[in-house]
């Protein structure tokens, strides 16, 4: 983790324990598109967090504002580790809906980018890249270009274009969205053991009631377009989890039902 | 099959072309026979092979005149069309400035301007350059500014979000997402050049493979001026096939 956030003498005591905030916050864009109302919610520190809402209600939007790569509109506020929300931030790393890599480099240089971007020291980025690699299980195929890469890497690196800069907040836009089931449910787990060892604050944005119920400590449902937060449900199964025992709960079941229904009705 | 062994070690692609010319070659050959076409219209292909043969000396003199014109119209048209193409992209006052007066003067028939070239430049080399660097000038400029303009906005948002410069964004995102649109202009503009310096060679020049087909047409020597038009056919093919090989290097078009 990065060791001391800048700026964490000035922030309000009240604020510490929350790593995103949200107070009103809007978003209209040109041409009247509301994609969201009001939205406001609190995310602790570590804590795991899925959006779950139809397609088109304006989760990416949020993530996006979260994120500081759009501002929302006046009268609404993001705070980011206490922080008001205006540019991004590598203390937030976002993995978007579609991937990201530069065709005309290769993995390694790709996970790299986003250090050699924050003006890392080059032995640094060396050794983070090293680690990056051994941890997402890529280093044999450090030296191929995206385009030679299955599904299932390119989304791993994807998670190293951004865990390169460590940050302790992750904003996740159906990272494995693109996936065949089984990579899906692997990567998962790989997800949920990176997270138990860093500890990173996590929005989730995902489409999977089942992968939102086994993953998070808390799941956001929003409504249709413009999209609001219409409920805040706790998933309160033992960590660690694993995918034989979480989904053994008979709560597992009844969460996944009541999500579904949810769903269903808006 | 031991006899054609040796042919499965050249590839497709030089042996494809090569029949198909030869196959035209023999239907040219026995057409000009049949058809009975006059010599002095049409002269069979083996006589404009050994016209060529024969005058291979001036050929290749005139082709290095011819080519270094071209060469160096379209090293300045590809580096100055390159520049202005980020400049117009770059900054907007360039955009006001520049940009307009390049469409209108892409729209002037640039060869009625070889009259006037010859007068300010003189019959030399400098007037076909010229003529060569205005013919593949615009297809340049034209292609930097698409190909900058064509960076896919979810790598221009993940640049931001991963706090990269202006500059960086520009460097290590933009160029390089341009790259193919800007050699795709540059393949364009090489035929250009060359069609510019001949036709600069046309209007008043004393050397060079324009100034050899009007001295074959002033003389009646229907296979000299044929052989003159395959030394532009081999000149382009030439400088086409560098650029290809330049082209290469960039792969990742459509990735
Ligand atoms: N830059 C933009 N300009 C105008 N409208 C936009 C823009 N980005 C998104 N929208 C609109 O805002 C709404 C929410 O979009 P958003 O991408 O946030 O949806 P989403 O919930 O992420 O959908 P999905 O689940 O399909 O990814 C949509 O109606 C979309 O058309
Ligand atoms: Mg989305």
């Amino acid at each position: 983790m990065t060791p001391g956030s800048p700026g964490a003498e000035e922030q309000p005591v009240a604020d510490r324990a929350s790593a995103i905030s949200t107070k009103n916050a809007s978003k209209t864009f040109e041409g009247g598109t509301v994609a969201l109302e009001k939205v406001s919610f609190e995310v602790a520190r570590s804590q795991f967090v899925s959006i779950l809402g139809p397609s088109g209600c304006g989760k990416s939007t949020l993530l996006r504002m979260v994120g500081g790569l759009i501002p929302a509109d006046a009268g609404g506020e993001v705070r980011v580790l206490g922080q008001l929300q205006r540019s991004p931030s590598s203390d937030v790393g976002i993995v978007f809906q579609t991937h990201n890599m530069l065709p005309w480099i290769t993995v390694e240089a790709n996970i790299r980018l986003a250090a050699e971007m924050r003006g890392l020291s080059t032995s640094e980025i060396a050794e983070r890249t090293r680690r990056i690699l051994d941890v997402l299980k890529l280093t044999p195929y450090r030296s191929l270009f995206p385009h030679q890469l299955s599904g299932g890497m390119r989304q791993r690196a994807a998670f190293g274009q951004i865990l390169i800069l460590r940050p302790q907040i992750l904003l996740l836009d159906e990272p494995f969205g693109a996936l065949d089931a089984l990579t899906r449910d692997q990567l998962n787990v790989e997800l949920l053991r990176l997270w138990e060892e860093g500890k990173q604050t996590v929005i989730l944005i995902t489409h999977s009631i089942p992968e939102a119920v086994f993953l998070s400590d808390r799941i956001l449902v929003m409504s249709d377009r413009p999209g609001r937060i219409i409920a805040d449900i706790a998933i309160d199964f033992p960590r660690p989890r694993d995918p034989q025992h979480t989904r053994a709960f008979p709560e597992f079941t009844e969460h996944v039902l009541t999500l579904n229904h949810m769903m269903g009705v808006h | 099959m031991p006899r054609l062994s040796f042919l499965r070690a050249v590839p497709r692609s030089f042996i494809d072309p090569l029949v198909a010319f030869v196959v035209l070659a023999v239907i040219w050959e026995k057409a000009v026979d049949l058809l009975g076409i006059k010599r002095y219209l049409l002269p069979p292909l083996s006589q404009i092979l050994a016209t060529a043969w024969k005058n291979i000396d001036v050929l290749l003199r005139e082709s290095a005149i011819t080519g270094w014109e071209v060469v160096l119209g379209y090293v300045a048209a590809v580096a100055g069309g390159v520049a202005l193409g980020l400049a117009i992209f770059a900054l907007p006052v360039f955009r006001r400035t520049c940009y307009p007066f390049i469409v209108i003067f892409q729209g002037l028939p640039k060869i009625a301007l070889a009259p006037l070239l010859v007068i300010w430049f003189g019959y030399g080399t400098s007037s076909k350059v010229l003529m060569a660097f205005l013919f593949a000038f615009f297809p340049v400029v034209i292609s930097t500014m698409g190909g900058l303009a064509g960076t896919p906005v979810h790598l221009i948002e993940h640049f931001r979000a991963i706090g990269a410069s202006p500059w960086n964004t520009f460097r290590r995102l933009r160029v390089p997402s341009a790259l193919p649109s800007i050699m795709d202009g540059c393949r364009t503009a090489m035929p250009l050049a060359v069609i510019g310096a001949i036709a600069g060679e046309f209007v008043g020049s004393e050397k060079g493979l324009g100034n050899l087909v009007l001295l074959a047409n002033a003389n009646a020597r229907t296979d000299l001026l044929f052989a003159a038009l395959l030394a532009i056919s081999v000149l382009v093919g030439v400088l086409y096939l560098l650029i290809e090989l330049i082209a290469r290097r960039i792969w990742w078009r459509g990735l």
